[in-house]
C-alpha cells in the first residue's frame, strides 16, 4: 500500500543520522577522540622497535584491532541512544518500519566505522612502521571487518537504548558477540602483514563474511521486536 | 478506503510491582472523540502507548479493525498520528526538515507548501520553519510536535495533553484540528484540562 | 505433585551418590594424568555440558517467546539461564584446578577454554542486561533477543576459531591427550556422571519454572 521502498526510507533514515551527526558531531568527535588518544599513546609508548621482529606480525595486529574496537564502541551506541535521550525513539518509532531504522542506522554505523578504518589503519602503519605485504587483503579485512563490527555494534546498540543506554552495558553485552570476530581479524591481518597475495588471508575472510550475513538476517529478523517493546 | 476502528479490552498494565493499569476496555471509532482523564500517575499515557502498539500491556488485547479485517500489530504504525509530552522532534532539524523526513520514512511526498500550511494553522509564523527545533520555544515546539502527527492524515488520532506549553490561540487551533479529525478518524484525547475534555463524546475515568 | 511422581528425585540422588562412590572407586587410575587429577573430569565434563544444554534450553524458550510473549516462556529463559550460570562457573573452575595441577598454570587459552569463557561473559552479559529493564515485558523481549544473538555467534567461537588459530598455534595443551580411547571403565562413569547431570539440570529447571508459574498465576488472582 506504500509507494516508497524500505531501501528509499533506510536511505532516508541515513540522510536525516548524517544531517544531524554533521550539525552535532557527538559520536563522531566520541570516536576520533578515543583513536588518536590510544594511537598517538601505543604509537609513543611502543613505537616501531619495542616489539621483536618476530612478534611484530601478530602482536601489531592485536593493537591495531583493539584500537579500532574500542574507538568504535565510543561512538557506534550513539545512533539508538540519541534516539531515546533526545526523546525522539517514539516518534521514529510511530514514523517508520523498524527494517527502515534498522538499514538507515546500520549504513550510517558502517559509514562511521569505515571513516575511523580510513583514519586510523594509514595513520597507524606510518607510526608503527607496519609494512603490509598484502595490502589488498588488508583491506578487504577492513571492509568485512566493517561490515561485521557495525552489524554486531547497531543492533546491540538498539537493545541497550531500550534497556539503560549506558555505555558499560554496550560493552558489556557487545564483548562476547565481538570476541570471535576480533580473533579471526587480528588473524587474518597478521597474515595479511606477512604474506603476499590474497590467499593467505581468505580463510579469515570467509569466516568474517559468514558471521557478518548471520549477524546481518538475526538483525532484521530480532531488530522489531527489539525495537517496538 | 474504510474507517478503522480501535477496540481495547482488558488492558492491564504492571512495572515491575506496580499495578499502572487495570481492566480498562473501549473503543475508538470516527465521530466520537474519547476522552481519557485521571490524576497523574493513573496511567493515561501509559493507555494511549499501548492503544498505539508501543508498550506491550500486561494484561488483555488491542484490536485495529477495518472493514472486516483486523489489521496486524506491525501495521498499526502507519495508520495513526500521535503527539505525546514523550515524544520529541529532532531538535538538530529545522521544522520543515522535521515534518519532510518524518513524510518521507511513510512514503508520502509531501511539499514545502504543504508543510508550511500545516504549520501555519498551528500557528506557527513562516519565519521560523527554517530554524532548528532546538533553538524554539516550549508552545513553538508543541506545535511542530501537533503538525507532526497530522502531516500524512492519519485515520487514528492520538493526542495526550496536546495543548500544554500553548497559548490561547494555540489551543484553538489544536481545538480545529480535532473539530476537524473528529468526522473522518478515530480521536483519543488524554487530558486532565477541562477545555480539552470538553472536546470529548465519550470518556473514560482512570483511578489511581 | 503426588508423592508417585516424586520417586525419580529419590532415584535421582542415589545414582548420583553411586556416580561420586563409582568416580573414587570404580573407575581406575587414568594413565598419563598426575596422581588421581583425572578424576576430576567425571565431574568436569558434565557441568559443562549442562552449560551447554542449558544455552540450548534457553535458545528454546526465548525464541518461543519472541513468537507467543508468554510470560512463562521468559520465566524458562531466566530459570535455563540461572542454572546455565552456575554449570558454568562450576565448569569453569573444576577445568582451572585441574589445568593447574597437570600443567601448573590456572588457564591456557586452549579453544575449549576459551569457549566457556565466552560462554560465561555471555551469561554474564545476559543478567545485566536484565537487571537493567524495570519493564517486564521489555526485559523478557530485549533479553530473548540477546540470547538469539549470542546463540548464532557461538558456533563461529567454537568451530570456526580455533581452525584459523591453529593453523598459526600447532601447539596445544589438552587436545594432544586424545580424549575418546579412554578406558571403558572410566567411559561407563562418564556416561552415567552425565546422566545424572542432566537429570539434576531437569529437577531444578522444573522446579524453578514451577515457581515461576505459581507466581505468575499468584499475581493474576491478585488483579483480577
Amino acid at each position: 500500500m506504500r509507494a516508497s521502498s524500505l531501501l528509499s526510507e533506510g536511505l532516508a533514515v541515513l540522510r536525516k543520522e548524517i544531517t544531524s551527526e554533521l550539525r552535532s558531531r557527538v559520536a563522531l568527535n566520541a570516536i576520533v577522540l578515543f583513536a588518536v588518544t590510544t594511537l598517538v599513546t601505543v604509537a609513543y609508548q611502543i613505537g616501531p622497535y619495542r616489539i621483536h621482529e618476530d612478534d611484530r606480525p601478530h602482536l601489531l595486529s592485536a593493537l591495531l584491532w583493539i584500537i579500532l574496537f574500542f574507538a568504535a564502541m565510543s561512538g557506534l551506541s550513539r545512533v539508538f541512544v540519541k534516539e531515546e535521550d533526545a526523546r525522539t525513539g517514539k516518534t521514529l518509532r510511530l514514523a517508520a518500519r523498524p527494517g527502515a531504522v534498522l538499514l538507515g542506522k546500520l549504513l550510517f554505523n558502517l559509514m562511521l566505522t569505515l571513516a575511523l578504518e580510513t583514519v586510523v589503519v594509514p595513520l597507524y602503519c606510518g607510526l608503527m612502521g607496519l609494512a603490509v605485504r598484502s595490502p589488498g587483503g588488508l583491506a578487504l579485512l577492513l571492509l568485512g571487518g566493517g561490515v561485521a563490527l557495525s552489524a554486531s555494534a547497531t543492533i546491540v546498540a538498539a537493545i541497550i537504548a531500550r534497556a539503560s543506554g549506558s555505555g558499560t552495558l554496550f560493552t558489556i553485552l557487545s564483548v562476547p558477540l565481538i570476541l570471535p570476530l576480533l580473533v579471526i581479524l587480528i588473524q587474518g591481518t597478521g597474515a595479511a602483514v606477512t604474506a603476499d597475495g590474497l590467499s593467505p588471508v581468505l580463510p579469515a575472510l570467509r569466516a568474517i563474511v559468514s558471521l557478518a550475513g548471520v549477524t546481518l538476517v538475526a538483525s532484521f529478523y530480532l531488530f522489531p521486536v527489539v525495537w517496538n517493546d | 478506503m474504510s474507517a478503522t476502528t480501535v477496540e481495547f479490552e482488558g488492558i492491564g498494565k504492571r512495572f515491575g510491582s506496580r499495578a499502572v493499569l487495570a481492566q480498562v476496555s473501549g473503543v475508538l471509532r470516527p465521530g466520537a472523540v474519547l476522552v481519557v482523564s485521571g490524576p497523574n500517575g493513573s496511567g493515561k499515557s501509559t493507555l494511549l502507548n499501548i492503544l498505539a502498539g508501543v508498550l506491550r500491556p500486561s494484561r488483555g488485547a488491542v484490536t485495529y479493525r477495518e472493514g472486516g479485517g483486523t489489521v496486524p500489530r506491525r501495521l498499526w504504525f502507519e495508520r495513526i498520528g500521535v503527539a505525546a509530552p514523550d515524544m520529541a522532534v529532532y531538535d538538530e532539524l529545522t521544522a520543515h526538515e522535521n515534518l519532510a523526513f518524518l513524510a518521507r520514512l511513510r512514503g508520502l511526498r509531501s511539499t514545502r507548501e504543504q508543510a508550511a500550511e500545516l504549520l501555519d494553522s498551528l500557528g506557527l509564523p513562516a519565519r521560523e520553519h527554517d530554524r532548528a527545533v532546538g533553538t524554539y520555544s516550549s508552545g513553538m515546539r508543541q506545535r511542530v510536535k501537533i503538525a507532526q502527527a497530522v502531516i500524512h492524515a492519519p485515520r487514528v488520532l492520538m493526542l495526550d495533553e496536546p495543548s500544554s506549553n500553548l497559548d490561547a490561540a494555540g489551543h484553538e487551533a489544536v481545538a480545529a484540528l480535532v473539530r476537524e479529525y473528529r468526522g473522518r478518524a478515530a480521536v483519543v484525547v488524554a487530558t486532565n484540562d477541562p477545555r480539552e475534555a470538553a472536546w470529548g463524546d465519550a470518556r473514560i475515568e482512570l483511578a489511581l | 505433585m503426588t508423592e508417585r511422581k516424586d520417586w525419580w528425585k529419590w532415584l535421582l540422588g542415589l545414582w548420583i551418590l553411586a556416580v561420586v562412590w563409582a568416580a573414587f572407586f570404580y573407575a581406575p587410575t587414568a594413565r598419563g594424568f598426575k596422581g588421581e587429577s583425572a578424576r576430576i573430569v567425571f565431574f568436569h565434563v558434565p557441568q559443562a555440558w549442562v552449560a551447554v544444554l542449558a544455552f540450548c534450553v534457553n535458545l528454546v524458550a526465548s525464541l518461543r517467546y519472541l513468537r507467543r510473549h508468554d510470560a512463562l516462556d521468559d520465566a524458562r529463559a531466566a530459570a535455563a539461564a540461572r542454572l546455565g550460570l552456575v554449570f558454568c562457573i562450576l565448569a569453569t573452575v573444576t577445568g582451572s584446578l585441574f589445568a593447574h595441577v597437570m600443567w601448573n598454570s590456572f588457564w591456557n587459552w586452549d579453544p575449549r577454554e576459551i569457549s566457556i569463557a565466552i560462554l560465561l561473559l555471555v551469561y554474564a552479559a545476559y543478567f545485566a542486561l536484565r537487571e537493567a529493564i524495570a519493564d517486564e515485558e521489555r526485559r523478557a523481549s530485549l533479553s530473548a533477543a540477546y540470547a538469539v544473538l549470542a546463540f548464532v555467534t557461538m558456533p563461529f567461537l567454537v568451530f570456526v576459531v580455533p581452525r584459523i588459530y591453529f593453523s598459526l598455534h600447532p601447539d596445544t595443551i589438552i587436545n594432544t591427550k586424545g580424549s575418546m580411547d579412554m578406558e571403558s571403565r572410566m567411559f561407563q562413569v562418564l556416561m552415567a556422571s552425565l546422566m545424572g547431570f542432566t537429570g539434576l539440570f531437569v529437577w531444578l529447571y522444573t522446579l524453578d519454572v514451577r515457581a515461576a508459574r505459581i507466581a505468575l498465576a499468584r499475581r493474576r488472582r491478585q488483579e483480577d
